[in-house]
């Protein structure tokens, strides 16, 4: 009895999360008819159709904007890496700052997004970076690295010291422990903070939407000119979001045992 | 270990007769290492936090409506802004919305976890399941719920509809803040789900069972144990959530637009400094949002390092 409500709670539970995402792919391959249906059963028994994800592909400019979305969530995880991996292990290792910079470091990502977009959009104005890849990059790398550095903090700081003092006894120079002991063991804990850095930029819309127009503009920007349309198009806006949320989905396998710790900047191990 | 002497000197032999491999050496040692690796995220703090921010400052005290050239007028926008109804509606709104979001959330999550903090079949993959949420783009899943909750066409309506019950227009004036703080709370549920249930899993068993031995009802275990120790936990969800949904956006962009009195602190930020170009409202406004930011951030991260002292 006991395992029969349980099971129908969970259920229950279960619908309302995974419904409305799988809602996404239904809407997608149905025809307009069955879309501005006033039947109830017509909701869920209706042909299937390619019309929307056509639409998608040949009246819009999906592809570019796919395009768009990758070289900019590809180039700025990079860069926030290569930026976030030396410093998180200074701050681990050396304890660079006593924890004030730390601290600076992690309240960047409490700056509301305006904070940011007001002064940089008169500067990007002035240098011509608005609506181009270089220029979004930036913002995703100040959007991302505070977060990186501290996920990546956490990660240096399992790594156990008595390793790196042995590797010195040793004879290892700085750069030869950074080399041969702390990269081969930070490259899991990397791999997931890389992860987390693309699907945050890969979902990010405020900035895309204030400082991209046409040439740059990413796959976010892209679906919300659906709703700019005078008459709503739920069908291809549906192909474009069920396109669109695929990767994120996908990295979800890679993320589930770290999501919390990265959610939480490590504070919680989840 | 015999050798390890001699290995040392081949080393460092060759940096003494070489000039540039000495200054690299001493740019290795540990005094300057340190700050030779973090070197490229100062240069990137000071581009993206303290420029921004002076400008932010700068651009506050003037008179800066996008086609003429800045005035300065010192605190008057502040004042303007203080004075502005607008303003206090907003910020009202932002706030009742963070605090319905997260007592709703914090209550249903901490049932779901409770739920799930036992071991059961195929537990990976439906907690698995239970996160994507999380993950998906808040402004695509915004575009979705609009079409769901459509008047006409929308599911939701269809299955009022057919249950017996009238159908609800999820957009009038009354309803639409509910509306949009319900699309939050599917969002972000299963974020508190997961911190709790990892708070859940690193108690301690031997309280637990000291308190069934002594015949605790489950309800007085909950209270004076689980709960008291599970608060660092609910405070750094409240922190955290506290700070994402002052910064709510995408989900009013994908239904509202701000309309029918739904429009919250950082879309009126939005709203008047770039949909008005008044930029010097606009960044008075993101420099009080700021500001009201840090100080509930501080006031909350105090409150946390105390429960964190207690629970340790």
């Amino acid at each position: 009895m006991k395992r029969v409500a349980f099971w129908m709670v969970t259920f229950v539970i279960l619908f309302v999360f995974v419904f409305p995402i799988s809602w996404v792919y239904l809407t997608s391959i149905k025809g307009k008819a069955d879309i501005y249906t006033l039947e109830f059963s017509k909701q869920f028994i209706f042909s299937p159709t390619l019309y929307n994800f056509i639409h998608l592909f040949y009246k819009t400019p999906f592809f570019q904007e796919i395009t768009s979305t990758f070289i900019v969530a590809v180039a700025s995880t990079v860069l926030v890496m290569l930026v976030a991996l030396p410093a998180a292990y200074s701050f681990a290792r050396f304890n660079t700052g006593y924890g004030h910079l730390l601290f600076i470091t992690i309240s960047t990502r409490m700056f509301p997004a305006a904070v940011a977009a007001i002064p940089f959009f008169f500067a990007f104005k002035a240098l011509g970076l608005l609506d181009t890849h270089f220029g979004l990059t930036m913002l995703y790398l100040y959007f991302n690295v505070s977060f990186a550095v501290f996920l990546l903090f956490g990660f240096f700081r399992e790594i156990p010291v008595e390793l790196e003092h042995a590797a010195m006894i040793d004879g290892y120079g700085q750069l030869a422990i950074l080399r041969r002991i702390i990269f081969p063991l930070i490259k899991p804990g990397a791999a997931i903070t890389a992860v987390f850095c693309l699907v945050f930029a890969w979902n990010e819309f405020l900035f895309a939407f204030l400082f991209t127009r046409l040439h740059a503009k990413p796959l976010s920007v892209g679906l919300s000119n659906f709703w700019a349309t005078i008459e709503i198009q739920w069908g291809p806006m549906s192909a474009g979001a069920a396109l669109a949320i695929l990767p994120t989905l996908t990295a979800a396998w890679f993320m589930q045992r770290y999501i919390i710790r990265g959610l939480t900047f490590g504070a919680v191990k989840g | 270990m015999l050798g390890q002497g001699d290995e040392v000197r081949a080393e460092t032999l060759p940096t003494e007769l070489l000039g540039g491999k000495a200054f690299w050496e001493t740019l290795t040692s540990e005094r300057y290492f340190k700050w030779l690796l973090i070197t490229p995220l100062l240069l990137v703090l000071a581009i993206f936090m303290f420029y921004p921010l002076f400008y932010c400052l700068y651009y506050s005290a003037h008179q800066f409506a996008m086609p003429r050239p800045p005035k300065f007028i010192g605190l008057d926008n502040f004042r303007a802004v203080l004075q502005d109804v607008n303003f206090w509606q907003a910020l009202g709104r932002s706030f009742y919305l963070l605090v319905i979001s997260i007592a709703v959330e914090l209550i249903l999550a901490m049932g779901i976890a409770l739920l799930f903090n036992r071991e059961f079949k195929a537990q990976n993959v439906i907690r698995g399941l239970c996160l994507l949420p999380l993950l998906i783009s808040p402004l695509a899943m915004s575009m979705i719920w609009n079409y769901i909750l459509h008047y006409d066409l929308g599911l939701a309506n269809h299955v009022l509809a057919t249950i017996g019950f009238s159908k609800v227009n999820w957009w009038t004036p009354k309803m639409a803040l509910y509306t949009i703080a319900a699309m939050s709370i599917w969002q972000w549920t299963p974020f508190s789900i997961f911190v709790l249930l990892a708070g859940l899993r690193s108690l301690p068993k031997d309280a637990f069972e000291a308190a069934k031995v002594d015949g605790a009802t489950p309800w007085y275990t909950f209270r004076r144990l689980t709960l008291p120790m599970l608060m660092p936990m609910i405070m750094i969800i409240i922190l955290l959530r506290t700070m994402w949904l002052i910064r709510l956006f995408d989900p009013l962009y994908g239904t509202t637009h701000g309309g029918v009195g739904t429009e919250t602190f950082d879309w009126m930020v939005y709203r008047v400094a770039f949909v008005f170009f008044d930029v010097g409202t606009g960044s008075t406004l993101a420099i009080i949002s700021l500001f009201l930011t840090l100080i509930i951030c501080a006031l909350l991260f105090r409150v946390l390092m105390k429960s964190l002292g207690a629970a340790e």
